[in-house]
């Protein structure tokens, strides 16, 4: 998790949505790191939750972590796959929603591998690491 | 001293009212909650009114007012509430306080809300509006639902305590006994374990049965000052404490995660202003919007130890008859979640225990109730302290 590794378009404070998932689309997760108490964040804020400080400085996050929680979704809303299972990815420094493409379980390293798109908007997708 | 008193209840059947307008609807559990008090409209100030999805669901909006239109209520200050799931108890909230602050003496408190097939929207279309209230941008692109919401909180809470897919399923068994001993109840028939395990996955560890329907329906509560209530014809019961909290969003990044930290928050307002502790609690009405759901809320409001709310369930201790009932009423899981008419409905469930008037539900001489109304994906909660008058 660094400030240098961050694309020049995304580099500095004030972090958006939109920048967030063009970075996504980019294959580079972005979060954001509290100058005053270092506090990170997997999905853009404009006050750290932690502190209260404003000085959040966009950063590249973990790209692996562990399985917090997970389900598989059966019953799933209009304009998506029938069957996906998603998890909640502890990536240490922070936690973060993603759809998962193998069958993990609390506890299985994962990492990121792209995105997932609905109604056009990006979200992180996961996958088990690889063994070996 | 209490904040404020119910003095009239009412509420429809949950089930499918495909036929009726939301209007309509609402009609159905307002009257009967003006009757129950003595009341007629010309003596009601406000009316704060409760909707979730018809904006999306039924392009339905502004429904404050025409639900007042329907029930003579026309000229009033009325007010729209949407806050999920919790949307009629957060009304409530504010109604509370504006009787409170002399704003309002006799306020109109309720919700409507239509889900089901018949009246409107197909699953997966519902599905859709049900996942609104997840965040738009980092959580609905995953296709994160709400069954998905509490299946991740409930599968953590599997990993961290043990909790069992039997006591998950002991949950929805008591809560369809309860919902069969109620006759507004949209799910009237008895379930076992078998029929919970058998029935089709909608997010692991929850099969059909650990889920709350799809429900149309309506409630409505009458609220005044405490000294006004002995007027009414009925026998009031008094809101001594009521907590509103929220949790952050999206839910991956809330710090306590199984802990439902709105939940505590708002039991400990709720408690602190009834001047009471979690023991002092006779019977609850909780949001088991899924079976675990039930089992998070009870170890928030410090009825159980954390992990100990799937034993104190497999064990019998919420039921009927147990030390500390939980969902008379059937919940959400057989009673049914017309969204925003849930809050208010179990301060009806409350309000008929507390007077002993729940036939062959009814707790065995309660005088304290609490009701937890939860919102979106632990993102906000109320929990209401309803008491008996000594």
């Amino acid at each position: 998790m660094t400030a240098d590794e961050v694309p020049a378009y995304a580099e500095g404070t004030g972090l958006a949505h939109a920048t967030w998932a063009r970075a996504l689309r980019d294959g580079v997760l972005l979060g954001q790191e509290c100058s005053d108490c270092e506090h990170v964040l997997g999905t853009p804020k404009s006050v750290c939750p932690a502190c209260s400080g404003r000085s959040l400085v966009t950063v590249r996050l973990p790209t692996s972590g562990e399985v917090f929680s997970e389900t598989t979704i059966e019953v799933t809303p209009e304009g998506l796959d029938d069957r996906y299972q998603v998890a909640v990815v502890d990536l240490g420094p922070t936690r973060l929603l993603a759809r998962v493409a193998d069958e993990v379980e609390i506890g299985d390293p994962v990492v990121f591998d792209g995105f997932v798109q609905y109604e056009d908007l990006p979200g992180p997708r996961f996958v088990a690491e690889p063994t070996g | 001293m209490a904040r404020a008193s119910i003095v009239g209840a009412g509420m429809t059947k949950f089930g499918t009212h495909a036929d009726e307008t939301l209007a309509e609807l609402f009609a159905e559990a307002a009257l009967p909650a003006l009757d129950d008090a003595g009341a007629g409209p010309d003596e009601v100030d406000a009316l704060y009114f409760g909707n979730t999805s018809a904006a999306i669901s039924e392009n339905d909006t502004h429904l404050g007012p025409k639900a007042a239109s329907q029930i003579g209520l026309a000229g009033v200050p009325t007010q729209r509430f949407e806050d999920a799931c919790a949307t009629s108890a957060t009304a409530t909230k504010h109604a509370v306080a504006a009787i409170e602050a002399g704003l309002h003496d006799v306020v109109l408190v309720g919700g409507a809300e239509r889900c089901t097939p018949a009246s409107g929207l197909d699953t997966d279309e519902m599905t859709r509006v049900f996942a609104s209230a997840a965040s738009r941008h980092y959580e609905q692109p995953v296709g994160l639902t709400f069954p998905g919401v509490f299946a991740l909180l409930t599968k953590r809470h599997m990993h961290e305590y043990g909790t069992t897919r039997e006591q998950l399923a002991e949950v929805a068994v008591k809560n369809h006994h309860h919902g069969s001993l109620n006759p507004r109840a949209q799910h009237g028939m008895e379930i076992t374990h078998e029929d919970v395990f058998d029935g089709p996955l909608i997010a692991d560890p929850f099969h059909l049965y650990d889920c709350c329907p799809f429900s149309d329906g309506a409630s409505a509560i009458l609220l005044v000052s405490e000294d006004a209530a002995d007027s009414y014809d009925s026998t009031p019961v008094d809101i001594n404490g009521i907590g509103h909290a929220s949790g952050g969003v999206p839910l991956s990044e809330q710090s306590a995660f199984t802990a439902t930290r709105a939940a505590r928050d708002a039991a400990a307002e709720a408690y602190a202003q009834a001047d009471i502790d979690a023991g002092e609690v006779d019977f609850a009405e909780v949001h088991d919007c899924f079976t675990g759901a039930e089992i998070l809320a009870t170890e928030a409001l410090g009825l159980f130890e954390d992990g100990e709310g799937g034993p104190a369930v497999a064990d019998g201790r919420t039921a009927l008859g147990g030390e500390v009932p939980v969902n008379p009423s059937g919940g959400l899981k057989a009673k049914g979640h017309p969204i925003g008419a849930t809050g208010t409905a179990q301060l009806v469930e409350l309000t008929e225990q507390l007077r002993g008037d729940a036939g062959d539900r009814q707790v065995e001489a309660p005088t304290t109730g609490a009701a937890h109304n939860l919102g979106g994906e632990a993102a906000t909660t109320v929990v209401t302290v309803v008491e008996a008058r000594p």
